[in-house]
Formats: structure tokens, sequence, C-alpha cells
């Protein structure tokens, strides 16, 4: 009895094996495009009454004057001010007043605004996207009161926070041609001394339809939900304004660029910073893969040996940030007390240096596999999140099916992969060293 | 005629409504709307207690299990720390697996388990289930608790209290709860190094025991999985957990504040003030009354609609946000209501904080935003039944919390229902502009004279005690006789006298090396000289005269100003207590306070142009600790005694030259030896 039992299960196994060999859920989605360039991309879900609406403007900082850093940022704030019919302050308030809830984020790439509503507020959730692509309200009040909120958001994410500036020091010495040196955030002389008029012009030139992909997920009928769009975006002019797309690859550097940073703070920090392609080249995924390699889950690589065995960080983290130039990847620890910045850089170079001689375990791999599986898998559990996952694909890849292929893209990524990318991008010579130290450490001059 | 008039006039309005100009004025009309279900989960308790909850939902092929622990608030007090790392110790390795193949194991199936006091969750591919559950089992049932571990996550922990210390967003939760509740309170105690030094692996093994059972437990279960493959895995795996009593405990509600108390903590690298203004309340989680404190809560201070986002952010420009609101409990509720301004507005922005709870006490919520803050909850409701977790989430707190069987099928009814009358007269209950505790985590200089407008300023230090907490009463007690108590406690005026010369070796770690500190000091000669040394290296010397005090290190030697001469120049004195009285020194007792957890006259102290506070134990005239700007701050710790005088074993440092607290340990100690020539000018 009990072994045809466990024959029963081990067969149920397999089974259970050969259906998720597929598992990626497929996001069924229909696509348009509305004669003034702008791309829509619906999904639709009917489990629960409610449905995202989001506009991803391909406008990010690197778009930016080098003379005027923050103005896409500075957009994510101005673009709540209201509308020609939309009243100043009104924009937030008439979300929430239809329980609906609206963030937006801006990053060196793109700007995202975004809303979940009730289903049967689709279309007041459309026409206000509308409205703001159309003819936001930019005025002094609205740009005075934005200016000062953006001060204190300086001050309360970078100046006030503990490593809070590490992407910003990155970035600064890792990006030393591209415009992503700047920090999305910018600089406030910059936005101090800007007009209302290059606000206007910046506005006209980027936050228009062919610039943007508009992205709705939820309890939806695809055929009213066109209607709706056709009618409130159809009469939006394209935009005319040319757009700067930098064109500039950040040069291969042969020496590593080492620096201090002094920070409020007890606990030394270190940064690995290595130069990545562009988002689209197709080591991403290996570079992704070996990310989690090093410091996804206990018994990833850095984490077992740096933080657990070694005991010479409180925590560790890799992560590719893999923007659409070229991002980097980012390896950061914190240092256990009483451990020098160099006693911890030198056990992560051990570390990676390991990696890039000897590659990983058959048995790590797929170990690997797996846990590169579940997250795959649990990403697109809320509408919210797959109306930026399509908004996204379409706008960096260019095709909104892209989410679809992704489980197929890392089935195709080898071991040997992993080594290779660890050899061609993890390399010492080129990369960022960055030692964050306790201010108290700072040579007095 | 007239027919065909009507006729083309028919045609004209359809073409018109093709061709019309969409209209922009006025927002669309919403469709109707849409029903919100909330389902059931299936729900049965097993023998011994575990109550189990299953939401059936196939969207993902995936499986959480969370479990969550009903226990009373405990005090950790001199263990403080316990609970905090109770989870970790638990998935640090069982009985069967270490923890490198606990860590293994479950990232081999790419799962998830987390532990902590109260709570415990796994989650992976359906397809692992088996294997997961196994190792949840694991982990939740047969602990090692292995000593190893528990040294390492206590380094951990200590490491990062340091780090909170910088963190003003740490401090200010530490400072507002120390001051609010006390520290022999629950909700008030804190953790230091002292607190997590002191458990032991045993204490965990006792948490653990006590604690974790089944009859106090709730066990959800939420995804791909059908209530009977639940049932069978259940009885598998938990059946043959252990029911025991779980103790109760009680806690008294704080008292209630007569007045606003300022709290303030100085940090100041500040470049924002972190304001925390509120106050303890009872609310019950069962209260009838919630339902309608969140309504009031949201009005108050819940995103960008609350009044003080709009106030202090959309209107002042203030801060980057600001937010509040009533958080129900069963033990203590707070109203609590933040923001980071930045340093010139801390006494601007904390008027219209209190500004702003006035206003709602005093009846003033209007109809819009009645309905503006029902809807946005409704809103938030509905789309937190996206997650199926949320329906396993209300029949836990349904049991938890007592609440009414049906409270989350009725909660949108209910709270329709809320009239203006009664919304305003529940806020006008709840909210009050008086008697709060407003604490702030900044550079104090730039507004602790104005706080003052706001109530009594009381300094905190960023680990939670009050910088003095005690007027003295004794009239009897003196600077100069607490100096004399001291002078006594180490040996007597007339021994001190007798030493002419020391030598004092210490050692301290630095980042993982041995540091040693030499203090050679002849009175005779007026010459002290301080070496530092790496293993054998020298670092750097210090030689003291009356006349200069000359720093070298690196082949390079420099010449100190006055200022910070004089600093080292009290080493002169070995004794400089002794000659107060004969430099004219200014005393001045300065009240009561704590240093580290004991009683301690605070006396200030002016010598010319160097100025310090010196701390002396109430009970055996020790001295604790000295602080001045130059120097920063020493503590003094397990006094000894060399040649009948008593001397600190142990010393720790904190100024702008270390990093961290600097321990030095006494080596050697040589009273009235010899210290050559060469010694003396290194």
């Amino acid at each position: 009895m009990k072994k045809a039992l466990s024959i029963t299960a081990l067969v149920g196994l397999l089974l259970c094996n050969g259906v998720v060999a597929d598992a990626q859920n497929r996001i069924e989605f229909k696509e348009f495009k509305l004669d003034n360039g702008l791309t829509v991309l619906m999904h639709r879900d009917n489990t629960t009454p409610i449905v995202a609406v989001s506009v991803m403007y391909h406008v990010g900082s690197k778009n930016e004057d080098p003379q005027r850093t923050g103005f896409a940022h500075f957009f994510e704030h101005l673009l709540f001010e209201g509308t020609e019919n939309i009243g100043r302050g009104e924009y937030m308030k008439k979300i929430e007043s239809i329980g609906g809830t609206l963030n937006a984020y801006t990053s060196n790439d793109i700007t995202y605004y975004h809303e979940v509503v009730p289903a049967n507020y689709l279309e007041t959730a459309l026409y206000m996207e509308s409205e703001r692509m159309l003819h936001a309200k930019i005025d002094t009040v609205g740009v005075e009161t934005q200016r000062s909120v953006v001060k204190e958001e300086m001050r309360q994410r970078y100046d006030n926070q503990p490593y809070g500036t590490i992407l910003r020091e990155t970035f600064k010495r890792s990006h030393q041609v591209h415009p992503y040196n700047w920090p999305v955030i910018g600089s406030l002389d910059h936005l101090n001394a800007a007009t209302l008029d290059e606000f206007m012009q910046f506005y006209r030139t980027y936050y228009v339809p062919n610039n943007a992909v508009l992205s709705i997920a939820g309890d939806i009928d695809y055929a009213q939900t066109e209607a709706w769009v056709r009618k409130y975006f159809s009469e939006i002019p394209a935009g005319t304004g040319t757009i700067n797309r930098p064109n500039v690859t950040e040069p291969k550097r042969t020496q590593e660029i080492r620096d201090i940073v002094y920070d409020n703070i007890q606990l030394p920090a270190v940064i690995l910073a290595y130069n990545l392609p562009p988002k689209k080249h197709q080591d991403s995924y290996a570079l992704s893969m070996l990310s989690t390699y090093l410091t996804g889950g206990n018994s990833s690589l850095l984490t077992k040996e740096v933080v657990d065995k070694q005991q010479k960080a409180v925590g560790v983290a890799a992560f590719p940030l893999d923007l659409e130039d070229g991002g980097v990847f980012l390896t950061y620890a914190i240092a256990n007390m009483g451990v020098s910045a160099d006693s911890l850089q030198h056990a992560l170079d051990e570390q990676i240096e390991k990696v890039i001689a000897n590659g990983i375990s058959e048995r790590d791999f797929q170990k690997l596999q797996a846990q590169v599986e579940n997250s795959v898998v649990s990403r697109h559990a809320s509408v919210a999140g797959i109306a930026e996952s399509l908004a996204e694909a379409k706008t960096f890849f260019g095709n909104a099916d892209e989410i679809n292929h992704e489980m197929a893209k890392y089935n195709k990524v080898t071991r040997e992969d992993i080594q290779r990318v660890a050899q061609q991008y993890l390399a010492k010579s080129g990369r960022v060293v960055l030692y964050y130290l306790p201010k108290s450490e700072e040579p007095k001059q | 005629m007239k027919k065909i008039s009507i006729y083309l006039l028919a045609l004209v309005g359809a073409c018109t409504t093709a061709f019309a100009q969409v209209d922009r004025s006025k927002y669309p009309e919403p469709g109707p709307a849409p029903q919100i279900n909330i389902g059931d989960p299936v729900t049965f308790t097993l023998d011994n207690g575990l109550k189990v909850f299953v939401v059936e939902n196939h969207k993902l092929p995936r499986v959480t299990y969370s479990l969550v622990l009903d226990r009373d608030a405990i005090l950790e007090g001199d263990k403080a720390g316990l609970t905090s790392l109770a989870g970790d110790m638990l998935t640090g390795g069982t009985t069967t697996r270490a923890k490198d193949e606990l860590d293994e194991a479950i990232d081999r199936i790419g799962a998830r388990i987390s532990v902590s006091s109260t709570s415990a969750s796994a989650s992976s591919l359906k397809k692992y289930n088996d294997q997961l559950l196994e190792l949840f089992a694991d982990v939740l049932f047969n602990p090692a608790f292995p000593q190893s571990e528990l040294d390492k996550l206590k380094k951990q922990l200590i490491s990062s209290l340091a780090a909170a210390k910088d963190d003003p967003n740490s401090i200010i939760g530490v400072v507002r709860n120390a001051a609010m509740y006390g520290k022999d309170h629950p909700y008030g105690e804190i953790e230091t190094e002292k607190t997590v030094g002191n458990l032991q692996v045993d204490d965990f093994r006792d948490y653990y025991n006590t604690y974790f059972r089944p009859n106090v437990a709730y066990l959800a279960i939420v995804g791909d999985i059908t209530p009977a493959e639940a049932k069978e895995l259940v009885n598998k795996y938990f059946a043959g957990w252990q029911r025991a009593d779980v103790p109760k405990h009680e806690w008294p509600a704080p008292q209630k504040t007569q007045g606003n108390r300022v709290v303030v903590a100085n940090r100041p690298v500040s470049a924002q003030s972190v304001i925390n203004i509120g106050y303890p309340l009872d609310l019950k989680p069962n209260n009838p009354d919630v339902i309608a404190v969140n309504v009031i809560s949201r009005i108050l201070g819940g995103g960008s609609s609350g009044r003080l986002f709009l106030n202090l952010r959309e209107d002042k420009g203030y801060t980057y946000g600001a937010y509040g609101g009533i958080t129900p409990d069963k033990l203590v509720a707070t109203l609590n209501a933040s923001a980071s301004v930045r340093n010139s507005v801390t006494d601007s922005a904390t008027r219209e904080f209190i500004h702003e709870l006035k206003r709602l006490h005093e009846k003033t919520i209007t109809q819009e935003e009645l309905d503006l803050a029902k809807a946005a909850l409704a809103g938030s409701f509905g789309r937190s039944l996206e997650q199926p977790s949320t329906i396993a989430s209300f029949a836990i707190n349904t049991e938890m919390h007592k609440l009414p069987k049906d409270y989350y099928k009725n909660y949108l009814k209910n709270m329709d229902g809320l009239t203006l009358d009664q919304i305003n007269n529940i806020a006008a209950n709840y909210v009050r502009s008086d008697d709060l505790q407003i604490t702030i985590v900044g550079k104090a200089d730039d507004f602790a004279d104005k706080m003052n407008a706001f109530g009594e300023v009381q300094f905190y230090t960023v680990t939670g005690d009050p910088e003095v907490n005690m007027a003295i009463t004794d009239a009897s007690v003196t600077a100069e006789g607490v100096i004399e108590k001291y002078i006594e406690a180490i040996g007597g005026r007339e021994k001190l006298t007798a030493v002419n010369s020391i030598r004092l070796v210490s050692e301290a770690e630095i980042q993982g090396m041995t540091v040693s500190i030499e203090q050679l000091v002849d009175r005779n000669k007026g010459v002290a000289v301080q070496n530092t040394k790496l293993s054998a290296q020298l670092l750097s010397s210090v030689r003291v005269t009356k006349d200069a005090v000359t720093v070298s290190a690196q082949g390079q030697s420099q010449q100190l100003p006055a200022d910070a001469a004089a600093a080292y120049q009290a080493l002169l004195d070995i004794f400089p207590e002794l000659s107060y009285q004969e430099k004219g020194a200014q005393l001045e007792l300065d009240g009561i306070t704590k240093v580290n957890d004991e009683d301690a006259y605070k006396v200030k102290v002016t010598s010319g142009s160097n100025v310090s506070t010196e701390y002396f134990s109430v009970a055996t005239g020790l001295k604790l600790k000295t602080e001045s700007e130059l120097a920063g701050e020493t503590t003094m710790n397990n006094y000894a005694t060399y040649e009948g005088i008593q001397l600190p074993e142990t010393i720790t440092i904190v100024n702008q030259m270390v990093p961290l607290p600097l321990k030095a340990v006494t080596k050697e100690v040589v009273i009235n030896g010899e210290i050559s020539e060469d010694e003396l000018n290194p």
C-alpha cells in the first residue's frame, strides 16, 4: 500500500513537472496605435472589479539638457498640478474620490504615471490621462510649490538618509560621458534657473502621444475600452519637437576608479559597480541570474560566505540596474562592526573571482533555475504589475509580447553563460569601487 | 414639409453626435458600481487547537502558508532583542539540518521561508508543495538553536544598533516610544548592546516552548490548492504539534501627560528635522468606532488628499510628505502624525500639525471630505481583494480580534452609513490638540529655543534616555561635595597627591586590529606623552607641556592650537580634581541623570577655556563619564585598585576621531615608577 502510494505521488510529480515546464502563465493582450502615434495596450482580467490605467512616457533624466537636469523628475510632480479642465490640486483628489489610487515615478529612461480605479471608472481615468497629455497646466504657482517639495525630497532621500547617495555617487563615476552621469532628481540650481517657457517647451517635446504607451489592465471590455481611448486621445496632436535621445556609448574603461564618500554612518559600506550592456542585450538574462547566484536567497554565494560564514557584513546585495543604454551591475555590502572596508572588499572580490575562475556547479545552476522560475511565475500577481510590464516591454523592446517570453529567455541561459558574463562584465579593470566611511574618519583639512 | 424638416433635424442631430467635440469640461459619468464579493475561506480546527483557513485560487501555480501566533505583548527587559532574533534562530538550523543545508534546501526549490517571533510563512511553486511543507515543518517543530548562530546574530544585531544611532528615522521611533511608554513597557523598551549581549540559547528555547503553540496559532493556506489537499497536508504536518497553556500578560496604559511634552533628540548633522506628534489612547480593534476612526484618520493624514499633506506639503512646501492617523491596538492605540521638514521650519511645521489636530477636534469635517475619505477607503478595500491572501487575513483578524462574524462583509455598508454628525462627534472624541507628545530628531541648535512655545523641552539621548531626569532634592549636596566624595572614593586626597608619575597602557580593537595606547605623565617635570601603536609600529605621539601640545605622526609634527591643546593639558595634573579649587575652576551641579542605568550627579566644570561635564555615581562616588566638545564622550567602567588608588579598567571613547565606540582595556599601570628622559621626549 505504501509503495503504491509513493509511486502515484511520483507520477503526480512528473505530470506536474510536465505541465510546469511551461509554467509562465501567458498574459493575453490587445494592441493598437492611434494616428497621432500613441501605442495602446489592453489586458483583460475580470477576477476583481478594478482596472489599472497607466502612461509610460519615454523620457527620463538621460534626455535632459545637461544644464537643466531634473526636468523629467520635476514633471513627475508638475503633472499632478492640474490641466485646463482639472483644477489645481484636483487631480489626486478626484482619483481618490472615485476610490482609486495613483502614483508616478521617474527613472533615467522613463516617467511612469499610473492609477488603479474601480472598473466602472475606467472612462474617468482615461479622460484624466488624456487631459494630462493634451493640456497640462504649467504655471508659476505650480512650479514654485513643487520646487520646494522637490528640495525637501532631496533632503529626505539623500542628505538625511544614511547611504542615501550611493546611486548618485556611483553613476557620477560609472558614466562619465553618458547622461546617466547625473542623478534623476537633478540639480536644484538648474530647476531654480529654469524659466516657465523652458518647462513648457519640455512638456511639448516629450509628453506627447508619439512618445508614450498607454497601458490598461483589469476588468475591462476590449471594444468599449478602445472606443473610449479613441474618444479621448485621438484629438491630441502628435508632438513635433525634436526628442533628444542621447547617442553616446560610455567608453570602456581599463582603469579601476576608487573613491571614498564620507557619510553620516557608523558602519562602512563597500560598493562595486560594473558597467552593463544595454538593457536589450541578450546577456541581460545571464547577468540577472548571476546576481541571483551572488545574493538571491540565504544559500547564495556572497550571503553564505561573506555574511554567514566570515561574518564580515551585516548584509550584501547584488543586482543589475539594467538601463536602456546600459546601467551598472551594483554590488554593495555593509560591514559588520569592527570590519574595515578594505577587508570587506577583499572578501567580496575573493568570491567574485571564484565565479570568474571556476564558474558555477551544475547543482547550483539547477538551483538558480528553480529560483528564477519562482520569481518569473510570481511576477504577474496584480493588474497594476501587468500594465507596467506590458508598457515596459513595449517601450524598451518594441514588443509587449516580450513579457511572455521571459521564461524562455532564461531557459536559454547555460551554465557556461553565467561564467562567461562574470568574466566579461565583472572584471576589476574599469569598475567603480566606492567606500562609504563614517564622517568621523574624514581627514581634517 | 414639416415631416422633412424633422427628418433633417434628426439627421443633423445624428451628425453632430458623430462629430462632436469631446466634452472635456466635466468628468465622464461612471458606469454602475460593480458588486464587491468577499469569498469565504474553508475553515477547520485541528484537535490541538490550530485554526486553519484555506483560500483556493488557481491564478498562479503557487501556494503560500502563513502562520500567525496570537500572544500578549511581553517585556524582554535585560534580554531585549530576544523577539528580534527569535525568528532567525528558528531558521538557524534544525535537529536534522544545519543552517547551510536548510538554506540550500529552500533555495533549491526556489522557495521562501521566513519566521519572526510571532509569525512564520512559506511559499513556493505548487510543484514543490510537499518539499516546502516538509521544510517548513522541520523549521517550526525541530529547531536546534545552535550557539554559533546566536553568536553571529548577536553580532549582526549589535552592528545594526550602532548603525541605527545615525538614522534619524530609527532614532525617532526609539525616543518617541521610550518617552511615551517608559522603558519598562513592552512598547517602550529598547535593545542595547548590553541587553543583546545577555541573550543565551536557552532564552530562545524557553520562548519557543512557551509561545509556539497550536492553540494560539492561525494558519492561512492560500493559492493553487484544494481544501481537501490542504486538509490532508495539515493533518500530516501539523497534527503532532503539542498544545500547552500560553501565559497572559497585562500592561498598564501610559499615563496621560498634562500639557504638551516636547522631546528633542539632538542630531547635529541633520539636514531635516523628523517630527512626530501624538498621544496614546484606548481603542481596541473591535471597538465599534474603529471604522469611523479610520475615516477620520484618512481625512487627517492618509495619503495625498489628507489635511496634513495638503497643508504642509502642497500649501507650505515644508516637506516631501506629511501623514498621520490613529492606529487601533489591543494594548495601547496611538495617534501619530509625522513629517521630515527642513530645520528652519521645525516650529512652523509643529504649529501646523497642532492646528490641524485642533481643527479636526472642532467638528470641521465637511460632507465633501467625508465622501472623499469614504470613497478612498472603499476603493482601497476593493483593491485589496485582488490578492487572495486578503480573504485569509480577514478571517484571521475576525478571530484574533473577536470582531463580529460578518465584520468585513458589512464593512463597506457600515462605513457608507456613517453620517457627518457621527463622524464629527467621534473626531471630537478621539482627536485632541493638547497634552501631546511632540518628538523631534534634528539639529537642536536650529530650533530648540523656539520649541519652548509648545511646552517644556526635554532632551533625550538618541538611545532614548532623558538627558537629565531628576532634580536634586537634598540641598546639602553641592558640586564641591560631589568632587570631594570622588577624591575620597578613589583613594583620598593624601594618596592622590603623592602620585608624581604614572604609566598607563591600554589596548583597544579598531576594525579587527589591536591598538595600544600608552600614557606617561611626570608631574614634577610637567610633561605628558601619549603614544598610539599598532603592533610595534608607532602611529602617533602627542607630547604635552603647559606651553605647547605637539602631535607627531608619520614623520611630521604639528603644534595644536590653544583651544585644542587645553583638553590634552588636563593630563598634566593626573588628577585634575585635586586642584579645581586652587585653579579657580567653576563647578556647577546640574541634577541627577542616568549613565548606563546608574544614577549620576552631573557636574559642569569650567576651567579656563576648557569646559567639560563630569558624571559621578550617586552610590559609589566614582566618576562614570566625562564629556566635552573637544574630547567627545568617555565612559569609565570596572574600577580596580592599583597601590590603593582606584582606576577604571575599561574606558569607552566616543568622539569625532573614532568611527565606533572605542573600548580601551587597561593592561598596565605603574605609579611613581621611573620614566626616562627619552620617553618624555619622543
